[in-house]
C-alpha cells in the first residue's frame, strides 16, 4: 500500500509574540509540525505495518518547514518530499494545487492521508479540496480504517454522531486526533532521521500562480494574552445571572 | 435577475443560521438571500430567504460529497455571488469540495460575513482562538460560517424555485450512522466542558454537574482526586496534563483548586469559569470569570437561569 | 586430637577443598567481570557495611550474622587440626557463636516470612510456575545456608562431632562457591556506586559536533544480549533476599512491580537459551511504568544489584520504540517545545519572582548564588510559595542571590528518568552553556531532582558547580545566626519530615531539615521509615506525569504513616512531594497541613 501523508510546518500559537500594534508576529514565529498532523502520520505508519507499502510525508510550506518533515521521517516514514512555498501569501486551494501536483509526481497513491485541520488556522479545507483535484474519492474526519482490497471501511467522527461508510481506493481521507496515539520521536532518532531521503521542490515551478482565486488575509490583530480574571459577586441568583451573561457576551455558550 | 447569495446546511437548524448570514450579506450587497434545499423541502425550515430545491438526490439527507456536486452543478448555470455553508464538519468538507469544483476561494468558519465591492470578506478565530483575522476573497467565493454566531429567525416560507441536477453517484456509500452515546462523548472535542473538582463532596452529587453540562450542551470533566484517587469517574473524565488535554470555548470549573497539572491542561480553552469556594484558590488566577461561592447553591441557580433563558 | 587417622584426613581435605573451590570461584567471577578485589577494596566495603550497620537495618544485622557465621565456621575448620594448640582462638569461636546463633536463627526465621511474602506476590503479579519453582529453589539455598551454618556454629560445642561439622561445611562452602560467589564480587565491583550513577549511551554534543555518528547510535536493551557484563552481573547476582520487594513503594501499593522478580526474571532469560530474547517477552510495560526510581530496592540490596539499571535500559527502548502512552508522549512533547514539562510559556517562570523583586542573572550579573528554582516552583501557584519562602530567608540573611528567569529550562530529570537521554542531554547542554555564560559558581536548589542532576550528572557534560540544598544553607545560615529565630517566634505545632528520596537516599542530605526544624518548632516526630530507608511520595522517576494501574496510590501510604505520627503538619523538602502529600492528605482528610522546610522558617522570622 502506498500511503502519502500531508502534514503542515505550522507557527505554534503558544509562542506566538505580538507586536506594539497588536498584531501577532508571523516572521519567524516558532514553528513545527501541527500538533494533529502526528495523527496522520501516525495512522500512515500503522497501516503500513499492517499492509506493508511505503509512507511518504509531503508539505507545503518555508524552507524551514524541514524540520517538521525530519521529526515525521523519525516517526517512521520512509522519505519526504517539500514543497518550498511562501505560506503567508498562499490559500487553501493553492496548497491543496500544489500538493495535488507533489503528490501526482511522486505517485500514484492509494491513500492520501490528513489531518482534520491544521493547529494555527483549523479550516480544514485542503484535504477534502486534494481529494477533489486528485480525482480520488473522500471521506473527512475519519476514527478509523478497516481496508480490504480496493475497499476501505471508515468511521467518521461527526459532531454528535458516528458515521460508517464504504469509499473505494485511491482515497483521500482525513483524520481526527481520537484515531490513534502518535508515537514519540527521540531527539536521537530525529538527527537520525536526517539521512532519509527528502527532496525539495520549488512551488513556483510546479504549479504557476493565477491557477485559483486566491483568498488572503486582510489583517490580524490578538485578541487577548492572558485570563481576564473578572470576578463575580451577589447572591446565587444574582452572581449565576451574571456569569451567564458574561458567557453568553463571549459567544461561548452552545445554543 | 439579482445577483443571489446562497445558504446551504445539512442540519436544519444551522441552516437557519446560515440563512440570517445569507440575508445580512445579501442585504449589504444588494443581492438576493437564497436558502438551497437538496432533494427535497425540509418540514421545519422557516428561514429568512427565497427557497432553491436542487431536485436529483431523492432525499435531503445527503452526504457533503453529493452536497457538493449538486450545488456545483446549480451554481455553474444560476452563477451566484457567493455560496455560505454551515461550518460542521460535513459543511466544511461540501464547501471545500464545490470551492474546488467551481475553482474558487474558500473562506472558512467565518463570522461578521460581508461583501466589498469585488470581495467577500468575513472575521474568523486563528491560533487557536488567540488572534482574529479578517479574510478576503475575490467574488464568487464560498465560505462557511460559524456555527452559532448567526442568531436563528423565524419566517415565512418564501417563494419556492426548482432546479433538476440529475443524478448523482457518489464515489464514498454511506452505511450507517450512530448517535454516539451521551457518555462518550469526547471531551477533546467537547464546545462547552462543566468539570467537577474535589469540592464536590460526594459521587452522590456528580448527578447535579452532570445535568448542569446537559443543560449547556456540554461534556462533564474532573480534576484528578476525583478519577485518579477517588474513583468517582472513570479515567476519560480525567483532564489535566496526565488526563486529556480539552480546548473546549467554554471550560468551566466547579469546585476545582487549580493544581497546576490541571490549569496546564486547560490552557487553549478559550474561556475559563470557575466556581470555587475559597476566593484564594488559584484557579481564580487561571480564569475569566470567577464566582466565589458554594457550588451546592450556584450550581441550582445556573440551571434555573438556562432554563429561564430558553 | 586423635593421632593421624584417615577418616580424619579425608573429611578435613575435603572441607580444605570445599573452601579453596569457593575461593577460586570467586576469583574466577572477579577476574569474567573485571572486578578487583584488593584490600583497598574490601577496607572500603567493610566500612561501608559498617555504616549500613549502624544505621540499624535488621537486614544487615542478619546479613553480618550470615557472612560472619561462615567466616567463623571457615576459620574454624581450616584451623581444626591447629586447635590443640590455638585454644584461645577456639574459646573466642565458641563465645562469638552465640550471638551469630542467635542472628542466625532470627534470619532463618526471616527467611521464612520472606518466602511466604514472596509467594504472595508472585501470585499477585501472575508469574509463571517455572519462575516460582526457580525463585523458591534459590530461596531455598539460602535457608539451607543459614541453616547448614548455624548447626556448624552449634556443633562447635561438640568436639566429638568434628566429622559431621566439616562435611556439613563443605556443603556450605560448597553453596557459597556455586551460588553466592557472584553476589560477593557484584557486592565489592558495586558497594559504592552512587544511586544516581546512570549509564550514558552516548554524548550528545559529540552526535551534534559529528564526532560521532548518529546512525551508530543505539538506545536502550531490546535484546538481553545487550545487556554489558557489568549490568549481568547485577542482575545475576540476585540470590532472592527480597528486602528489594519489602522496600518498594511500587509493590507496596499494588502497583504490577517487584524489583526482586523484574530482576530475577531478566537473569533467568539472559541465562536461557535464545540470547536474542527480548526482555518484553518477560517484562510488562507497566512493570517499568511503575517504577518512581526512588533507589529504595538498590539501597536495600545487600548484594549490590542494580534494579534501576534494568529499568532504565529498558525504559529507553520503550522511548526509542514510541511506545509511550499520551501523558508521557506529552510531557516528552512539552519538554521539547517548551523546556518545560507543563508546555507553558517558558519567559513566565520569574512571573512570581517579579511580584516580589527577586532578580535575574542578567540583571544582577553579581550575585553570589544562583537560585535554581525549577519548574514546579517558578509555575505552580502552591509551589511558588516555596521560592518566595526561601527568598525571603536568604534576604535576611544577606545572601545574595539572583535566578535565570526565562532563561531556566527544565534540568532535563523527568526526560532522563522516563527513558529519554537525547532530551535531557539537549536540556542540559543548553543549561550549562547558559551557567557557564554567566560564570555561575554557586547554585542554591529547593527541588531535589534538579539538586541532583545540577551537582552530579551535570559535570559529566561539563557544568560543574558547588550546588547546595536548600536545607543544608539555611541550617547553616541558623547555625552562623545569620538567620535568626527568635524563641517566641518558634511555633508550637507538632510536625514530622517527609525526607525527599533524592535528597536523603540519593544524596545523603537528612540531618539538616531536622536541625531546621529543631530551631523552628516545638515538636518534631519521626515516621518509621525515615531518612535514607524513607518511604517515597509516588512522584520520582517521572511518576508525577503519568499514571500506572495501582490498588493504592503511593503518597496515600505515605500520608497515612504521617498522619501515624499524630503530628499536624508534615514538613516537605522538596515540591513534589509537597504536591503528592497535599493531595493525598486532603483525599484521605487526615486534616494535615503540608509545607516546606523554608516555608516553615519563612514563619518564624520576620
Amino acid at each position: 500500500m502506498k500511503i502519502a501523508v500531508c502534514v503542515k510546518h505550522a507557527v505554534d500559537e503558544a509562542e506566538l509574540k505580538t507586536d506594539p500594534s497588536g498584531r501577532p508576529v508571523l516572521a519567524g514565529a516558532v514553528s513545527r509540525m501541527s500538533a494533529f498532523d502526528k495523527n496522520a502520520v501516525e495512522e500512515g505508519l500503522r497501516l503500513r505495518a499492517a499492509h506493508q507499502g511505503e509512507v511518504v510525508v509531503f508539505t507545503v510550506g518555508p524552507a524551514d518547514s524541514k524540520k517538521t518533515m525530519k521529526e515525521a521521517l523519525a516517526m517512521g516514514a520512509d522519505r519526504g518530499v517539500l514543497v518550498v512555498a511562501d505560506t503567508a501569501a498562499i490559500d487553501t486551494m493553492r496548497t491543496a494545487g500544489l500538493l495535488a501536483a507533489a503528490i501526482r509526481r511522486a505517485g500514484p497513491f492509494d491513500l492520501v492521508l490528513c489531518s482534520e485541520g491544521s493547529s494555527d488556522t483549523y479550516s480544514g479545507q485542503v484535504p477534502p479540496m486534494l481529494g477533489e483535484l486528485l480525482g480520488a474519492a473522500f471521506v473527512g474526519y475519519a476514527r478509523k480504517f478497516e481496508v480490504s482490497g480496493q475497499l476501505v471501511r471508515v468511521e467518521r467522527s461527526l459532531e454528535d454522531s458516528v458515521e460508517r461508510v464504504e469509499a473505494p481506493l485511491p482515497l483521500v481521507a482525513s483524520v481526527v486526533s481520537e484515531i490513534n496515539e502518535p508515537r514519540y520521536p527521540t531527539l536521537i532518532q530525529i538527527m537520525q532521521a536526517g539521512k532519509k531521503p527528502l527532496e525539495e521542490l520549488s512551488g513556483d515551478q510546479l504549479l504557476p500562480h493565477g491557477e485559483y482565486r486566491e483568498a488572503s488575509v486582510v489583517s490580524m490583530s490578538v485578541q487577548q494574552s492572558a485570563r481576564k480574571r473578572v470576578l463575580i459577586e451577589g447572591s446565587p441568583d444574582e452572581a449565576a445571572a451574571k456569569l451567564l451573561d458574561a458567557l453568553t457576551k463571549e459567544g461561548v455558550l452552545a445554543k | 435577475m439579482s445577483p443571489a447569495v446562497w445558504a446551504y446546511s445539512e442540519n436544519e437548524g444551522v441552516s437557519n443560521e446560515v440563512a440570517s448570514a445569507a440575508v445580512e450579506v445579501a442585504e449589504g450587497a444588494s443581492a438576493e438571500a437564497v436558502v438551497v434545499e437538496i432533494g427535497a423541502l425540509r418540514e421545519g425550515a422557516r428561514s429568512p430567504g427565497a427557497k432553491l430545491l436542487l431536485k436529483g438526490p431523492a432525499s435531503p439527507q445527503v452526504s457533503p460529497e453529493v452536497a457538493a456536486e449538486a450545488l456545483a452543478r446549480a451554481a455553474k448555470q444560476a452563477a451566484p455571488m457567493a455560496i455560505l455553508i454551515g461550518a460542521t464538519r460535513n459543511g466544511r468538507e461540501a464547501a471545500s469540495r464545490l470551492a474546488a469544483k467551481l475553482s474558487v476561494g474558500c473562506l472558512s468558519d467565518g463570522s461578521k460575513l460581508g461583501t466589498d465591492g469585488s470581495t467577500l470578506t468575513a472575521e474568523r478565530n486563528v491560533f487557536a482562538g488567540k488572534v482574529v483575522a479578517k479574510l478576503s476573497c475575490p467574488l464568487p467565493a464560498v465560505a462557511t460560517v460559524k456555527v452559532g454566531h448567526y442568531a436563528r429567525a423565524d419566517a415565512a416560507p418564501g417563494e419556492t424555485r426548482e432546479v433538476d441536477v440529475g443524478p448523482i453517484q457518489p464515489l464514498v456509500r454511506v452505511v450507517g450512522r450512530e448517535k454516539k452515546a451521551a457518555g462518550a462523548v469526547d471531551l477533546r472535542s467537547a464546545k462547552v466542558i462543566v468539570s467537577a473538582g474535589r469540592g464536590v463532596k460526594k459521587k452522590e452529587d456528580l448527578p447535579l454537574l452532570e445535568e448542569l453540562a446537559k443543560d449547556m450542551h456540554g461534556a462533564l470533566g474532573c480534576s484528578r482526586p476525583l478519577s485518579s484517587d477517588l474513583g468517582w469517574l472513570p479515567e476519560e473524565y480525567h483532564i489535566g496534563l496526565t488526563g486529556v488535554t480539552v480546548r473546549p470555548d467554554l471550560y468551566l470549573a466547579v469546585g476545582i483548586s487549580g493544581q497546576l497539572q490541571h490549569i496546564a491542561g486547560i490552557k487553549d480553552s478559550k474561556i475559563v469559569a470557575a466556581i470555587n469556594t475559597d476566593k484564594d484558590a488559584p484557579i481564580f488566577q487561571a480564569s475569566d470569570y470567577g464566582v466565589v461561592g458554594d457550588l451546592y447553591q450556584l450550581v441550582p441557580a445556573l440551571r434555573k437561569a438556562l432554563a429561564a433563558r430558553r | 586430637m586423635a593421632a593421624l587417622d584417615f577418616g580424619y584426613l579425608t573429611v578435613y581435605l575435603l572441607s580444605l577443598a570445599s573452601v579453596v573451590f569457593a575461593g577460586l570461584m570467586v576469583v574466577r567471577r572477579s577476574k569474567a567481570t573485571s572486578v578487583s578485589i584488593g584490600p583497598r577494596r574490601l577496607l572500603g566495603l567493610a566500612k561501608d557495611e559498617t555504616r549500613r550497620l549502624m544505621s540499624g537495618d535488621p537486614v544487615f544485622l542478619m546479613h553480618l550474622s550470615i557472612a560472619l557465621g561462615i567466616g567463623v565456621t571457615i576459620a574454624n575448620a581450616v584451623m581444626d587440626p591447629g586447635m590443640g594448640y590455638l585454644y584461645p582462638l577456639k574459646v573466642l569461636f565458641l563465645v562469638v557463636s552465640v550471638p551469630l546463633t542467635a542472628g542466625l536463627i532470627a534470619s532463618f526465621v526471616w527467611r521464612v516470612q520472606v518466602y511466604s511474602r514472596s509467594k504472595k506476590e508472585e501470585r499477585k503479579l501472575g508469574a509463571s510456575g517455572k519462575f516460582t519453582s526457580a525463585s523458591t529453589f534459590l530461596q531455598v539455598v539460602l535457608m539451607l545456608a543459614i541453616g547448614l551454618t548455624t548447626s556448624e556454629l552449634v556443633l562447635l560445642w561438640f568436639p566429638s562431632m568434628v566429622y559431621a561439622d566439616l562435611l556439613l561445611g563443605a556443603l556450605r562452602n560448597s553453596l557459597v562457591a556455586v551460588y553466592y560467589s557472584r553476589p560477593s564480587v557484584n557486592l565489592v565491583g558495586g558497594f559504592d556506586r552512587p544511586l544516581s550513577a546512570l549509564k550514558t549511551p552516548f554524548n550528545l554534543a559529540d552526535v551534534m559536533s559529528g564526532k560521532t555518528d548518529a546512525s551508530q547510535i543505539s538506545v536502550g536493551v531490546s535484546k538481553v544480549s545487550e545487556f554489558d557484563r557489568s549490568q549481568r552481573l547485577t542482575f545475576d547476582s540476585c540470590v532472592e533476599i527480597g528486602a528489594c520487594e519489602a522496600a518498594c513503594p511500587a509493590t507496596a501499593a499494588g502497583r504490577p512491580l517487584s524489583p526482586r522478580v523484574l530482576v530475577r526474571k531478566v537473569s533467568l532469560l539472559a541465562r536461557g537459551p535464545d540470547a536474542g530474547a527480548s526482555p518484553f517477552s518477560a517484562v510488562g510495560e507497566d512493570e517499568l511504568w511503575s517504577c518512581t526510581s526512588c533507589g529504595a530496592c538498590m539501597a536495600s540490596c545487600p548484594v549490590s544489584v542494580k534494579h534501576l539499571d534494568i529499568i532504565y535500559e529498558l525504559r529507553r527502548d520503550l522511548v526509542t520504540k514510541g511506545k509511550v502512552d499520551k501523558e508521557k508522549a506529552a510531557l516528552l512533547e512539552n519538554l521539547a517545545q517548551s523546556q518545560n514539562p507543563y508546555g507553558l510559556k517558558n519567559a513566565s517562570r520569574a512571573d512570581w519572582a517579579r511580584e516580589v523583586g527577586v532578580g535575574t542573572l542578567a540583571s544582577e550579573p553579581g550575585a553570589e548564588y544562583l537560585y535554581w528554582v525549577g519548574c514546579i516552583s517558578s509555575f505552580d501557584q502552591r509551589a511558588q510559595r516555596i521560592a518566595r519562602a526561601l527568598s525571603k530567608i536568604l534576604r535576611q540573611a544577606g545572601v545574595s542571590f539572583a535566578i535565570l528567569g526565562g532563561e531556566e529550562m527544565c534540568v532535563g530529570d523527568p526526560a532522563r528518568r522516563l527513558g529519554e537521554e537525547g532530551r535531557y542531554q539537549e536540556l542540559a547542554l543548553q543549561n550549562i552553556e547558559k551557567l557557564n555564560s554567566y560564570g555561575v559558581r554557586k547554585i542554591i536548589a529547593t527541588c531535589p531532582h534538579c539538586y541532583n542532576t545540577l551537582k552530579n550528572e551535570y559535570p559529566q557534560f561539563g557544568g560543574n558547580y558547588d550546588v547546595v540544598y536548600h536545607t543544608q544553607l539555611i541550617s547553616d545560615l541558623i547555625r552562623e545566626g545569620k538567620v535568626k529565630v527568635p524563641p517566641e517566634k518558634v511555633q508550637s505545632i507538632s510536625v514530622t519530615l517527609h525526607d525527599a528520596c533524592y535528597a536523603s537516599r540519593y544524596n545523603s542530605v537528612f540531618d539538616e531539615p531536622r536541625e531546621i526544624l529543631g530551631a523552628t518548632v516545638s515538636d518534631v516526630r519521626e515516621m518509621g521509615r525515615r531518612k535514607e530507608k524513607t518511604f517515597c511520595c509516588g512522584a520520582g522517576g517521572s511518576n508525577y506525569w503519568y499514571k500506572v494501574p495501582q490498588q493504592k496510590s503511593i503518597a496515600g501510604i505515605r500520608a497515612e504513616e504521617a498522619s501515624e505520627t499524630g503530628a499536624k503538619t508534615v514538613a516537605t523538602e522538596c515540591p513534589f512531594c509537597l504536591s503528592m502529600l497535599d493531595d493525598a492528605t486532603k483525599v484521605a482528610e487526615t486534616g494535615m497541613d503540608v509545607r516546606d522546610v523554608a516555608e516553615i522558617v519563612a514563619d518564624c522570622i520576620s
